[in-house]
């Protein structure tokens, strides 16, 4: 490789006569390059001032939005507790808050690599999500109980994400593994189950597990509408996720597993200590971006009649008085799905670096 | 408890139609070194990975320590325990320490309190002259090394058989003597040993026989200074000339 490449890179060019050879090559070039920085720069200023300079902020000022140009901040400030936390009693919102923070440090705490075993990460997410639970239900310590009808905004996004990662990640493993099975019919079945999954559109699986299902499923098994589409969602991610492990475990040389078995280990110990651990490490930058896209499909939701983030916002400015700021409260929502979709995968894409540095 | 180790009688094996062993009929005695040889694709690894059911056959018996080699899983595992098996690419688990690597199948598979494992293990190390690379990963070690700490690994499981495929043909010529010596080392201390190599010098130093395998057919077999001396089998002469070089 490196005789194919000789001495262009050893003579590094300056910024700006890079800047030149790049942008301003011919003059047609150089035109182009003029209007498309002219445009950039006057879509970047007319959103400032938008946004800041001809802005309303603070709480409560209807009449000075109606009367501004720029962005009406007043209602973000005015509503975002409906944002947050949806139809949550008013007195009890602390409970939301806190539990949203819980399970963003579950979040956060599942990038360090101290927690990435099959003991720490399950334990992790487990107590998390237990604890975002009893806090938001309560009926405990005087905390009165909250139903789950009464969630909504953020924490209801959070916790359909969290339990769509907890359901679905042991039905992936599951699922991966009987897709390799000895036995053909049983791979077959996987593989054909998993396929027709895959190729259903997720909002029909939505559709079909909250409104379909209830007519088909005997009565005391159908449960809360909340969780059938929490069953459905984790049974889509299931079936996308199996294939990114299988990619993983297919990754492996075949001699990992004869080693093992030479070794006399047995089916299980082979996955759980030899397979599965190197199959994660190799499908790792896919499966944060699966869990990304997880995170930001659960919007969808709000089509079935949930009031997570999405819905909630439009509440928000669903009435009388701020129905004219919807703009501005998409804003923040958008803001609120980009902290989390965008810090993932970033990191995301500097695991990518560092395990490609690592690796031999 | 008999005296042979392993004992092979009229196996087949067959991948789909292609006949890969035909008509083995092999006994090996415990403490007994058995080197096998042949031209590339006559079937030795297979062999060998028949023995610990890597391979499965299709007709025939193979007896490892007096127990069947059946359906049955548990005398699968029984045999497991009692082959160690070194592979040509070593098959290191490289997302775990050289430490991890020795004692996580006795840890498993014979409850060995990790305490004991360590010190097992670390003997071991020793003995393959490896001790302070312990702690460090697969990736992080000369091929030959990598072979050394292989063989410990499966030594750790304290097999009564051990098993290799070519241990030294994925190294460079400087590792292999530090590999071979290991392997001498084990044969002087009576492990039963079966070894598919085409290292000449190792299989006339320590070897009891010699099996030399073409097509599938074990065509010849006899002490190395009878197989090297007076080859009786044309094969044989032509495939000896062409390894050593005359
Ligand atoms: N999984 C398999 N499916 C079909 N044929 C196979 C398979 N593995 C090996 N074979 C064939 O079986 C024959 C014996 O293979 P084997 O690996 O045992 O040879 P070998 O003597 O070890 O050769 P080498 O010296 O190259 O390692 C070869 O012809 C090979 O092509
Ligand atoms: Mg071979």
């Amino acid at each position: 490789m490196q005789e194919l490449v000789p001495h262009t890179t050893a003579i590094r060019p300056s910024p700006f006569s890079s800047l030149r050879a790049r942008y301003f090559s011919t003059p047609l070039n150089g035109a182009v390059t003029l209007v498309c920085a002219t445009v950039a720069l006057w879509l970047l200023w007319s959103a400032f001032d938008w946004a800041v300079l001809h802005a309303v902020f603070g709480t409560g000022q209807r009449e000075a939005c109606l009367a501004a140009e720029g962005a009406c901040w007043s209602v973000v400030s005015s509503r975002w507790r409906i944002v947050l936390f949806g139809l949550y009693p008013f007195e009890e919102q602390w409970r939301s808050g806190l539990a949203c923070l819980v399970m963003g440090a579950v979040i956060a705490l599942s990038c360090a690599p101290w927690f990435w075993n099959a003991r720490r990460l399950p334990l992790l997410w487990v107590t998390g999500f237990a604890t975002f639970y009893l806090l938001m239900r309560g009926g405990f310590f005087g905390l009165p109980v909250v139903t789950e009808q009464n969630w909504g905004g953020l924490s209801l996004t959070l916790f359909i994400f969290a339990a769509v990662c907890i359901l679905g990640m042991p039905l992936a493993i599951c699922f991966a593994l009987l897709r390799r099975s000895k036995l053909p019919w049983i791979a077959r079945t996987m593989a054909l189950v998993i396929d027709t999954i895959r190729s259903l559109p997720l909002l029909s699986i939505m559709f079909t597990f909250a409104i379909v299902l209830p007519f088909v499923l005997p009565g005391w098994l159908t449960g809360d509408k909340l969780y059938r589409v929490i069953v459905g969602y984790a049974l889509f991610f299931a079936c996308y996720q199996a294939e990114i492990i299988r990619g993983g475990i297919q990754a492996l040389p075949a001699g990992q597993e004869e080693a093992a078995m030479a070794l006399g280990l047995g089916y299980w110990h082979r996955v759980g200590y030899i397979v599965l651990p190197q199959a994660f490490k190799n499908a790792l930058p896919p499966t944060i971006n699966q869990v990304v896209i997880t995170f930001k499909e659960t919007s969808l939701v709000t089509i079935i009649g949930f009031f997570d983030v999405m819905a909630s916002g439009r509440a928000a400015s669903g009435t009388a008085e701020w129905n004219f700021a919807v703009i501005e409260i998409y804003v923040f929502v958008a803001l609120i799905f980009f902290v989390f979709v965008f810090s993932l995968s970033r990191y995301g894409a500097y695991l990518e670096r560092r395990l490609d540095v690592g690796r031999r | 408890m008999s005296d042979t180790a392993i004992h092979i009688a009229q196996m087949q094996k067959f991948y789909g139609s292609f006949h890969v062993l035909k008509d083995i009929n092999l006994d090996v005695a415990r403490g007994e070194k058995i080197v096998i040889c042949g031209p590339s694709g006559s079937g030795k690894s297979t062999l060998i990975r028949c023995i610990n059911r890597l391979e499965e056959h299709q007709s025939g018996t193979i007896e490892v320590m007096g127990t069947a080699l059946d359906d049955n899983v548990h005398h699968i595992d029984e045999i497991r325990r009692e082959a160690g098996m070194v592979f040509q690419n070593f098959n290191l688990f490289p997302h775990m320490s050289v430490l991890d690597n020795c004692t996580l199948a006795p840890m498993l598979v014979r409850k060995t309190p990790r305490a004991e494992a360590e010190e097992t293990a670390m003997r071991y190390l020793e003995r393959v002259k490896i001790p302070d690379q312990a702690r460090k990963y697969p990736g992080q070690l000369s091929g030959g090394q990598q072979q050394r700490v292989a063989i410990a690994r499966a030594l750790c499981m304290n097999p009564e058989i051990m098993l290799f495929d070519e241990p030294t043909s994925a190294l460079d010529p400087e590792m292999i003597a530090e590999v071979l010596d290991v392997m001498v080392g084990l044969a002087q201390e009576g492990m039963t040993m079966v070894c598919v190599t085409h290292e000449m010098g190792f299989a006339r130093q320590v070897a009891d026989r010699v099996i030399f395998m073409a097509d599938g057919q074990i065509l010849e077999q006899a002490p190395p200074a009878e197989f090297f001396g007076a080859p009786r089998n044309e094969r044989t002469r032509a495939f000896l000339g062409q390894v050593l070089g005359h």
